[in-house]
């Protein structure tokens, strides 16, 4: 299967680089999915998971405040302000991305509702991962 | 005699001398390592973003993107006023690091200043802050204690004034001068029109037919909230990159400060020896002067 060419970038450095099958990003007008051969598209990204299917299937959380993305042709590239990756070694420190994870979020959503809808998903992620 | 005791008190301060310039330099290096390691992190991102930005400025010059009329991608041929941004470091003893800076924003100021345009000075940095105060030159805000620990969010916060005034009208282009991190032994001096978006170097025949689709109903607000962060992003990146053009500066300017300690105390030996040299031959002829005159 195809697969896309993705970077998250953070001002303090990369998060992600590398080939994944498809990515979810949570857009401003709502949550869409890319998979390879996307149309062209600039948009912006509000605070939300981005979930990204790796090559070998597995899914990969990144937990985003604000950011913009840029899809041409087989390459995503997602410029974001502040972002923590639901990954780790062990359980304590998937434990602690989770905590960052949260707090990045509550700094800068509004509704009580989007939070929860966060934390959900982050928590389920990482359950999947232990 | 007294020579003698002079020479040997130069040496001592010397070494001392020395001996502190060579800690600096250790000081800076490790200093560096992590500055230019953050440099390095960031300018992948810094890249992106110029590129996203470029691409969407350009498009929007040559007319395909519709409908949009922003004055953050447009160039006003004839501004009023405009911001500088100067980024110097909070300490000195870095060779020309600071009045490399200095030197580039007066050029600048004095350039704009000759077409009669009102120059609105912003400093970071203790060092240029001091140098316009002492010369009497009006400045619109004195950050201390900024470039010398970057910080995101204070650095936004103080581009945020630029951008406001510069969405509002109140001002025509922001200027971001700073001095950036090449290499080890090179810094560059980074001149940077943050605003409006620089176009120039965007050809439209050359722009690739990928469709670039914006959300229709608030693209305004996209490209608001992106060029706000493009600012921000780029005034953070001017400090991080200063900050370890900095350490590099001082690196150099403390590496030569030491050899040059080094070998003024090696002239200094030279002339000590000779001194000591001189005092016993006078001392020998007095004494067979003295045998002499005894016969």
């Amino acid at each position: 299967m195809e697969t896309l060419q993705l970077e998250v970038l953070t001002p303090s450095g990369p998060i992600y680089n590398g080939p994944a099958k498809s990515v979810t990003l949570p857009g401003e007008e709502g949550e869409f999915g890319v998979l390879p051969e996307h149309v062209s598209l600039t948009t912006l990204l509000q605070a939300g998971v981005v979930d990204i299917v790796k090559e070998n299937g597995k899914t990969e959380s990144v937990v985003v405040n604000w950011g913009v993305v840029q899809i041409t042709q087989n390459k995503v590239v997602v410029l974001v302000d502040g972002a923590v990756a639901i990954r780790g070694e062990s359980e304590g420190d998937i434990a602690k991305a989770l905590d960052e994870a949260k707090s990045l979020i509550n700094s800068v959503a509004d509704s009580s509702a989007m939070i929860a809808s966060v934390s959900a998903r982050i928590e389920s992620a990482a359950h999947h991962l232990v | 005699m007294a020579n003698l005791k002079e020479i040997q008190r130069q040496i001592k301060s010397v070494s001392n001398t020395q001996k502190t310039t060579r800690a600096m330099k250790l000081v800076s290096t490790a200093k560096l390592r992590r500055a230019e390691e953050l440099a390095k992190r960031s300018r992948l991102f810094a890249q992106k973003t110029n590129q996203v930005i470029a691409e969407i400025a350009g498009r929007v010059k040559c007319n395909k993107v519709g409908g949009i009329e922003n004055r953050c991608f447009v160039e006003n041929n004839a501004p009023e006023m405009i911001d500088i941004i100067f980024v110097t470091a909070d300490k000195g003893l870095c060779g020309g690091f600071n009045m490399q800076t200095i030197k580039a924003v007066k050029r600048l100021m004095s350039e704009y200043k000759n077409k009669k345009v009102k120059v609105r000075l912003r400093g970071i940095g203790k060092k240029g802050i001091e140098f316009f105060n002492y010369n009497e030159v009006e400045m619109l805000d004195q950050v201390k204690n900024l470039s010398s620990a970057p910080d995101m969010q204070r650095s936004s916060e103080f581009m945020t004034r630029s951008i406001n005034d510069f969405k509002e009208g109140k001002i025509d282009a922001v200027y971001i001068v700073y001095n950036g991190y090449m290499n080890v032994i090179t810094q560059e001096l980074h001149i940077n029109r943050v605003l409006p978006v620089n176009v120039d170097s965007y050809d439209c025949d050359k722009a690739d037919n990928t469709m670039l689709e914006l959300e229709a109903q608030d693209e305004e607000k996209m490209l608001d909230s992106l060029v706000t962060k493009y600012a921000e992003y780029n005034m953070y990146y001017a400090l991080i990159d200063s900050v370890a053009a900095e350490h590099s500066a001082r690196m150099q300017a403390m590496d030569a400060a030491t050899n040059n300690a080094k070998e003024m105390v090696n002239s200094l030996k030279v002339k000590f020896n000779k001194a000591r040299q001189e005092a016993i031959t006078t001392e020998l002829i007095e004494i067979i002067s003295g045998v002499e005159s005894m016969k």
